[in-house]
């Protein structure tokens, strides 16, 4: 049995995020492997020992304040758990808050959790549109798109990877080329679309890690992913010339 | 500056002129072009009236809720003037007093009724002063154009703020409208919907407020009609639903005509809509309740709301052979669940059409499919035959159809709406449901109303597309 974990979907319920849990959650039952979901809101209790998968969205300012302090609670718990392998996808302002910390355009620094090394400066114009870019997931090359909508410029330091290179839109800070962060299981990105549900590989990477962890039969089956693949070669036709 | 202004006015005719020969709607052009030879000509223009202004903003009904108001008022025997066609931005308010302005620049009307775009609403009160505000509801509505529903919140408050002896027309149901009334200190009349028995309703629904515009705790909810729609109250602090002062209840719906009561000031009767949807309910009782504010007497608010006809793609219906179909835009996650519900609601099998487009007008960002709870479709797999995903989209509303449990041999994509359209025609279902967002919904219109016949109590007053 696997456990996925969506953090705050009540509260950060914007830019359909939670399709990324959908999409985790349906892949696993197609196969057959059992499942179970289940939504942790503000004040409940957090075992990450019994979490498989863990989503963490982005919200409205006011809701993602309210989310980061809640969350600052379980703070010391998810970083053990994250350092034990847990597999994480965080979306935007997620991947922002497991971060160093946010700098806001008049210099003020609000804290994150500290957890990855990355931090986040505000930029002048939001970054927004469709975007590929390229990652490497079992040593293969593997496309991915979707759609990015930040005010928030990210800069990677030493023990973070990115997720991708650009090779159509902003990723990261519009300036470096990178998209996204990893850090042991733990996979950033700004990509909404939502992420998972049209980058299927990326998804059965992640439910291949959870398994892994559990000491579960790691192979997958094979499943028809026609309309997948129409959905994403579609967009990378339009942003990449001759793709 | 009579001459300026007749020199717009004239200008934004012909443009208008110009842009029909080319084949274009052209239905805010003729406002960019007044704008551009004279700036002050909305402000001219809307001065002239006899009676009074009044708008209608908020994310999803205001097209509707505003034709309705103007068959109430036109009932009344007076002569209002209205932007019918939904062009709602700045330049589509001007374009409409355009069309009624005389080659001098005069306007004779009573009324005005305009339906104005949340975003633009700051920027068309600065040049027109309204009489009568209505706001109908506050959805997520294409994000990568609007920023986030906070600000929108905030931009229609603040410049609420800014009017002086204004009546606003507020939805009681949903808090945050209602709480317009107190933070603008403006006087206000509320209407609302009392609780329905037995209706089927997707219950985890993207909720757009959980928490208590006043105070910011999480507000405690009796009753949902759906989103944040429904009887709600704060613990924290004093702020709770309105008691509204136009409320309906006990609802019917026989061949898509929706029958209920509505009260006012204590006195009951019933209300005639030839629409179906439930938020269409909402639209009729935010048209009734500015009727009775005008001082129409309760017969021909009646009677003008029996005059209304669905406009584009606001549940127009037609006919092919014996097949009904019906038309239905979709912007928004909230509104498309409210078209899933009807679609669910209607009798006998159905085919599907869901055309999904990402141009500016649609939104580019098209993630907030994963909003909408396609899941209810994967539980009433009997009745739905099959589905055809069009648009320049068209794999990505697939693929939500593939996840959200809908079997994939009932998925089809055609991306080409001059191939779809047939397609879905053809199909084995009692009934055609089509589905399509904005700068698809024209194209759709146009290729269906060649296929099938147009229908409707009253399908005088719609306007030509083609």
């Amino acid at each position: 049995m696997l456990s996925v974990c969506h953090l705050y979907p009540d509260l950060l319920n914007l830019y359909g995020d939670r399709g990324n849990v959908i999409a985790f959650l349906q892949r696993c039952r197609w196969r057959g492997i059992p499942v179970d979901l289940q939504e942790v809101n503000m004040g409940d209790n957090i075992n990450f020992s019994q979490i498989d998968f863990l989503f963490l969205g982005g919200g409205s300012d006011r809701e993602q304040n309210l989310m980061a302090a809640d969350l600052g609670k379980h703070r010391d718990k998810l970083a053990q758990a994250i350092d034990d392998g847990l597999v994480v996808l965080s979306i935007c302002g997620g991947y922002q808050l497991l971060g160093q910390y946010y700098r806001t355009l008049d210099g003020k620094e609000i804290p994150g959790l500290g957890i990855l090394d990355h931090y986040t400066e505000a930029g002048e114009k939001r970054l927004i549109g469709n975007v590929a870019i390229e990652m490497e997931l079992d040593g293969r090359k593997v496309k991915a798109t979707g759609f990015e909508n930040h005010g928030g410029k990210t800069i990677l330091k030493d023990d973070v990877k990115p997720l991708g290179k650009v090779l159509s839109g902003y990723g990261n800070n519009g300036e470096d080329g990178y998209e996204g962060a990893r850090y042991k299981n733990v996979f950033c990105s700004y990509l909404h679309g939502p992420l998972l549900p049209k980058n299927q590989e990326l998804t059965d990477y992640l439910i291949k890690q959870a398994l892994k962890r559990r000491g579960m039969e790691e192979k997958l089956t094979a499943i028809d992913d026609s309309v997948e693949q129409s959905a994403n070669e579609r967009m990378l036709k339009r942003l990449i010339k001759g793709a | 500056m009579r001459l300026c202004l007749s020199a717009a006015v004239a200008g934004g005719k012909l443009s208008s002129l110009m842009s029909k020969f080319a084949g274009g709607r052209g239905s805010s052009l003729p406002g960019v072009v007044a704008r551009r030879i004279y700036p002050h000509a909305l402000r001219e223009l809307s001065t002239q009236g006899k009676k009074g202004i009044i708008m209608v903003t908020g994310t999803n009904g205001k097209t509707t809720t505003n034709n309705m108001l103007a068959k109430v008022i036109e009932a009344d025997g007076h002569r209002v003037i209205y932007n019918e066609e939904g062009a709602n931005l700045i330049t589509g308010v001007t374009a409409c007093f355009v069309r009624y302005s005389t080659l001098t620049g005069k306007v004779e009307f009573d009324y005005a009724s305009l339906e104005v775009d949340e975003a633009s609403f700051p920027k068309v009160v600065k040049e027109v002063q309204p009489n009568i505000v209505v706001v109908t509801n506050f959805f997520r509505d294409q994000l990568d154009r609007y920023g986030e529903l906070d600000k929108t919140v905030q931009v229609v408050r603040d410049s609420l703020k800014e009017l002086k002896d204004v009546t606003l027309v507020l939805n009681a149901d949903d808090p945050l409208v209602a709480q317009l009334g107190v933070t603008t200190g403006h006087n206000a009349v509320y209407y609302g919907i009392a609780q329905q028995q037995g209706m089927e309703r997707a219950v985890a629904q993207t909720r757009e407020s959980r928490f208590c515009p006043q105070c910011g705790a999480e507000l405690q909810y009796k009753y949902y009609h759906y989103s944040q729609l429904g009887d709600y109250s704060c613990e924290s602090c004093d702020f709770k639903r309105p008691r509204p002062d136009v409320e309906g209840s006990e609802i019917n719906i026989t061949e898509g005509t929706y029958i209920a009561e509505v009260c006012h000031s204590g006195e009951c009767s019933s209300l005639n809509l030839h629409t179906t949807g439930f938020y269409n309910l909402y639209n009729g009782l935010a048209a009734f309740a500015v009727g009775r504010i005008l001082d129409i007497d309760l017969t021909t608010i009646q009677e003008g709301l029996k005059m209304y006809s669905p406009g584009i793609g606001r549940m127009e219906r037609f006919r092919y052979n014996e097949k009904p179909c019906f038309l239905n835009l979709v912007k928004n996650p909230t509104g498309y669940n409210e078209g899933l519900a009807t679609l669910l609601s209607l009798p006998g099998t159905k085919d599907v059409f869901m055309a999904l487009n990402d141009n500016a007008a649609d939104g580019r960002d098209i993630s907030w499919i994963w909003d909408v709870d396609f899941e209810i479709l994967a539980k009433h797999q009997q009745e739905l035959e099959h589905f055809i995903c069009s648009g320049t989209r068209a794999e990505e509303i697939a693929l939500r159809l593939k996840y959200a449990g809908v079997p994939t041999t009932k998925i089809n994509i055609i991306r080409e709406l001059g191939d779809a359209i047939p397609a879905v025609l053809q199909g084995e279902g009692e009934t055609v449901y089509f589905f399509s967002t904005y700068t698809a919904l024209w194209p759709s219109q146009r290729i269906l109303g060649s296929l099938a016949e147009k229908e409707g109590q009253h399908a005088v007053g719609m306007s030509s597309v083609s």
